[in-house]
This record gives structure tokens, sequence and C-alpha cells, in this order.
């Protein structure tokens, strides 16, 4: 699985993207996201143990809020995008 | 009623007359400001039939009631005009320092007359103004004539002008203020250029005064720390500008790419990214009058073939020459969209213009002996050395100056330009972006992005997460964004406020500023009737039912790729819906009950 990241999360993983081994739901892919690049880039991607308001992933370009949000199952093929809120115009 | 200063200047180019005059406060009530009471005043003055060019034509510079006060990001004003490009009312609005200038001068708007027999600028010192010559400043562009103006009037002086493009009559050139901001869409500098109009030198020494100094002082102070914490417009756009968003309309398959004929996505998007911007060539970010956004760009290419110094490329004007053609140097996108701004002509149709010369040169339409040179996708040398000439109407870009469609049609393939109702579609593809979609097709100044920006709930789930790929709720969605963006447009702040705040926060401002006594709902309703009132301009042109519509490529060529493989814009569902949610007919004519609710005479 390719995960990418964008704008400022660039600045809590040190990276624009990875290949990483398959996680079977976007949950399990985001726990050990966290485990990975610690309590800073946790913090920004959950509130209260929910997706944080300011994050924005998509799944082969979907948003999982129109996909089954954090439960989203996903396959070894898939690219898993994360912003941050942004916007412009 | 405060906020407003409650005098316009009347200026007769032809016979070289200025008038002062009260301000219609009952019109300022029902159409705020701005593009709205500039558009009431058209109106009421212009026939719709008028040719753009001709004398006949009026052209209306308008702030708003909050412009120039401490409302949040009130550098705003509306430039008014039938428009060139369209032939549709023409509404370009701008930032900077200009309109507030304007009202410190003692004034809300300007509205000129007529044509001059020879170039002249308009010169405010307060009460003092007068046409002066300005044989010396035509043909310079837009840097070297605010330069030359500011020497002549002082560093506190405040300049709107237009360059070559304006002169020589492209039919997008723009109105620019404060050397780089731009009331950008549809041709209205042109309209400048046809009156021998080069430039307006404002000073100002007065205030603006509102109604109720200590409300409204905290609805500003509210406003503005909604903003600052807001991740949007306290974190994103300061950092990154608009630019930031080329990657996730990539990521989600809504970047229109190669004259709208890939998929959805390019695959050196992030190379041409706000990310890349931020990293490579950002100097320092800049704010507007009043703004504590601060989304403006000042970037400099340090060395090389496109070595240059100015501000932005935006979202949009990014997307043009870089995604649009198929480039993907960063560089030659920001020296492009400099040269637009040196030139005086809107980057948007611009790059969306070599795009569609760039499949035409493919498909073998055009050859390198018509252009003078090859024009494959890609090529960043090309985007600029076509922008510098369609600037300045040589060689081919004397075509290109008339924007995609005419070119297109002039060799027999209208097909292949990518507007709707002469102008070019920006950047979302509507295929993807079903809202956006509807938006091009109904707005009212031809496609545009900023009537009613959809993109903000079906990409960035602002305020509320709507599917892109889905019809349903897109037409009443759309309707309140029109609406309000009208609003917003109207009092004389900056759409990007509207990201943090809403209708309430605004409301609060106009009210208090103005001491009209007006719910959230009617003032809703005022940009109900301002959008119903520019309708009426388009059906009162010529225009119908048969122009509220997409490109081909959108309806019925599906996404070839990217995430939103096989979809085309399911306009004549979403069309049907809108019409009948505003009140119109089938025929997308407003009914004479909806025009008795909104009293529009």
């Amino acid at each position: 699985m390719k995960v990418k990241y964008f704008a400022y999360i660039r600045n809590y993983t040190g990276t624009k993207e990875i290949e990483i081994d398959h996680c079977y739901t976007l949950k399990e892919l985001l726990l050990k996201l966290c485990e990975k690049y610690g309590a800073k880039f946790r913090n920004k991607i959950f509130e209260n143990n929910s997706l944080s308001d300011e994050i924005i992933i998509l799944v082969n370009g979907r948003n999982i809020v129109h996909l089954q949000g954090l439960e989203t199952l996903l396959n070894p093929e898939d690219e898993i995008s994360i912003f941050p809120v942004v916007a412009g115009g | 009623m405060l906020g407003y200063t409650g005098t316009l200047l009347r200026v007769n180019l032809t016979d070289n007359t200025i008038k002062k005059e009260p301000l219609n406060l009952e019109d300022a009530k029902n159409y705020i400001g701005a593009r709205g009471l500039g558009t009431r005043y058209f109106m009421k003055e212009v026939d719709p039939k008028v040719e753009p060019f001709s004398p006949d034509n009026k052209l209306i510079f308008m702030t708003g009631p909050l412009t120039g006060t401490l409302a949040t990001s009130s550098g705003r004003y509306e430039v008014i005009a039938k428009a060139p490009l369209t032939g549709t009312i023409g509404a370009s609005n701008s930032g900077g320092h200009f309109g507030p200038e304007l009202k410190y001068a003692g004034y809300d708007g300007i509205i000129f007359e007529g044509k001059s027999e020879k170039p002249v600028y308009l010169y405010i010192n307060d009460d003092e103004v007068e046409l002066r010559d300005a044989a010396h400043l035509w043909g310079k562009n837009v840097f070297e004539t605010t330069d030359m103006l500011i020497e002549e009037a002082g560093e506190d002086a405040k300049v709107a002008c237009i360059g070559p493009g304006g002169e020589k009559l492209v039919l997008f050139a723009t109105v620019m203020n404060d050397r780089h901001r731009a009331a950008g869409r549809s041709g209205l500098g042109a309209v400048m250029g046809s009156k021998n109009l080069k430039a307006i030198v404002v000073k100002g020494s007065k205030s603006v005064e509102v109604a109720k100094p200590k409300e409204f002082l905290e609805i500003c102070k509210k406003s503005r720390d909604m903003l600052k914490n807001h991740p949007v417009t306290g974190e994103g756009l300061p950092t990154y500008g608009t630019q930031i968003l080329v990657n996730i309309l990539n990521q989600s398959g809504g970047l229109p790419t190669r004259n709208w004929r890939d998929g959805g996505v390019f695959e050196y998007a992030d190379e041409t990214s706000g990310e890349t911007l931020t990293e490579k060539y950002l100097v320092r970010n800049k704010g507007c009058f009043g703004c504590n956004i601060g989304c403006g760009r000042v970037t400099r290419i340090a060395e090389g073939k496109f070595k240059s110094f100015g501000e932005g490329p935006e979202y949009e004007a990014g997307w043009a020459f870089g995604a649009d053609c198929g480039v993907r140097n960063l560089e030659a996108i920001s020296k492009a969209n400099f040269i637009c701004n040196e030139l005086g002509i809107d980057p948007i149709t611009m790059g969306a213009t070599i795009a569609c010369a760039m499949e035409m040169y493919e498909k073998g339409i055009l050859t390198s002996k018509e252009l003078g040179r090859d024009l494959p996708f890609g090529d960043d040398e090309g985007i600029v050395e076509f922008t510098r000439m369609t600037g300045l109407r040589e060689g081919f870009g004397d075509i290109m100056a008339m924007g995609s469609y005419r070119m297109a049609e002039h060799y027999g393939h209208p097909e292949l330009s990518m507007t709707v109702k002469k102008q070019e579609m920006p950047a979302y593809d509507g295929r993807c972006l079903q809202g956006m979609g509807l938006e091009y097709a109904t707005s009212n100044r031809g496609a545009c992005h900023v009537r009613g920006y959809l993109t903000s709930p079906e990409i960035l789930g602002i305020p509320e997460k709507l599917d892109p790929f889905v019809t349903d709720e897109k037409a009443s969605w759309l309707k309140t964004f029109q609406d309000l963006t009208a609003v917003v447009d109207s009092a004389g702040i900056c759409l990007f406020t509207t990201f943090g705040i809403g209708l309430p926060e605004i409301s609060e401002m106009l009210r208090t500023a103005t001491g009209i006594d007006l719910t959230d709902e009617e003032i809703l309703q005022a940009g109900e009737r301002i959008w119903n009132l520019e309708k009426l301009f388009n059906l009162e042109a010529g225009f119908t039912k048969a122009d509220d519509k997409l490109p081909d490529r959108l309806l019925k060529e599906p996404m070839p790729s990217g995430p939103a493989k096989g979809l085309v814009t399911q306009l004549d569902t979403m069309l049907k819906e809108y019409y009948q949610i505003r009140g119109w007919d089938e025929e997308g004519v407003p009914t004479d009950e909806k025009l008795k609710i909104l009293a529009i005479e």
C-alpha cells in the first residue's frame, strides 16, 4: 500500500510518501502510522479516538467520509492520501 | 446610513466633465454595495444590448459599506461593465488597498461614461478630482505605470490601471491595482482601454464612519479571532497560499489536465503544488488591506531562463499554465503568471487558451507555420512566450487575444474550447465535482469558480462534507452559495473569510456598520436579489437556457481515468432542479412572482 502526505502533515512524517505492509482497515493503518511518527502526528490525526475534523483522508481519491470512515476496508494496492483541511480558489 | 461615504463620482470621458452626486440610499439598502449596487446602477443606465467597446457601455468602480473599515479582509471593490469576453454582465472583484483609499477620499464609487479622445487618467486627492493627460503612460506595463504615477502623486497614492492588454483590447484584459491585484475576469480592462482610460490614482485623508462603533468592533474582533483560529484561514492559507489546492484536487481526480482531455489527474502535480512553491520560491506571504489571512505569495525565481520576481501564482493561474497545459515546470508557470500581471491579462483564460491551442496543434488543426513555432503539451517556454505575445498582440498572440472560444471557432473546432458563455472554466473538473459543473453552467458571468464555490463542501469539507460524485441537493447548495457570495462581494470583504465565518457574522458586521436593521435572512435575500438582477441583465442581453450549458467534453466524454473514471456531468438533472429552486420557469427565466418577492422592478 502507498501512503501519501501533504502540506504540513509532511512536517510530522519527514517524507512525502511511503510504501507500507497491507493493513485491513483504515483504522489499523492509522494506528500503525501513529506508532511510527509519534505523538504529534497522532494528536493531529485523532481527537478523542475519532478522526480529527482538521484532517482529510482519501482512499483512492475518495474521502473516507463517503466510504466507511475509519472502518473502510483496504486492499494491498490502495493509495491513501492524508491532508490537513485546506482551501483556496 | 453609515459605512457608505454617501457620494459617487460621475466622470464623462467624452466631454471631460466630473460631477459629484449623492449615493442612492434606497438602492444601497436593497443591493448592499460593490457588486450588487454597481450592477443596479449599471442596469438602470445602460442598455443590455450595448456593444462592450461602445462609448455607451459604462464602467463602474464600486466599493461596499465594509470596504476600508475594521471588518476583516475589507480591501475589496468591484468593477462592473458589460463584459467583452462573454457579452454578459461583467463584475470582477479585487483586493489590495485601492478600494479603501477611494473611500478615504470620500467616494463610494466612480461611474465612467463615454470615451476620451486621447489617453487620460483620473486623479483624485480628496475633493480635488481631475482628468489628466496619460500620453506618457500609454504603452507602459502595469508596474511601470504604477511606479510613474506614484512618483507623480506621492508614496501614499494608490493606483488602479490597465497594461498593454487593456490598451490593445485583449478580450480578457484585467484592471490591475496595487501592482499585483486584479479585477481579473471577463475583460473589464479592455473596456477601460476602449475608453482611453489608463489609470485611476487616488489619495484620501478622510475616514469611514460606522453606525454602531462599539458593536461593530465587537463583531469584527470576534470574526478575526474565528479566522485566526480556523485551520484553513489561520494556518493553511497563510503558509501555503491557494496553490495548496493542487494536490488535493489532483488526488481526488478533479484537476483538469491537458485541456480537460485527460482524467483529472496530472502526473506531475506535486512539482507544481503549493508545497513546492513554499519550499523553493516563496519569499514571504502578503495580505491585502485589513487582512489577517495573508494568502498572497511574494515569490522569486532566483536564476535560470525563467528568472523573475513577483506575486503568485494563485491556484487557478498555476493550474491554467500547469496541469491544463501539461507543464510541470513551476518556474515557467510563475513567470507566465508574472507576465499576465505585468501586461494586465487574466491568467485563467490565458493559460486555458494556450492549452486549447496545444490540443489544436496536437490534432494538426494549428500548425507551427501559423503559430510561428511548435506548441506541444508540456512546452514550458511556449506558455511564457505566447503569454507575452498575447498581452502585446504580437504574431499568433493576436488570435489568442480573443480567448479560446473565438480562436477554436475561427478554425472550425469550437468543441475544443473549454468555456461556458465564451469564458474559460477554471481548475475543477465538473465530471468529478458535479456541483461545480452546475456552477459553471449557471454563473452569471460565464464559467466561474467564485460565484458559488461548491469545491468547498465537495472536496474540502467546509462547511459540510458533500460527496462530489453525487448530484442530490447540489442545486440547493449552489443557490445558497451563490446568494451568500453575492452578499460578500457586495459588502466589500474577501470571499476567503467565508472559510472561517458565515452569514451571522457578515450580517452583524453589515448591520452595525450601516445601521440598517435587516435580519440575516433579509441580507441573504439581498444576495438573491442581486443574483436575479444579474440574470435579468443576461436575459435582456439575449442569453437563453441554451447558454446554460457545458462543453460536450464534460457531458459526453466520460472521465477517461482517475478516481472519477467513467463520470460525466449530469447537468440536465441538476439544472432543472436549480431553476425550480430559484423560482424560475423551465426556461430559466425568473417568474413574476419571484421578482415581486424580491422587489425587483
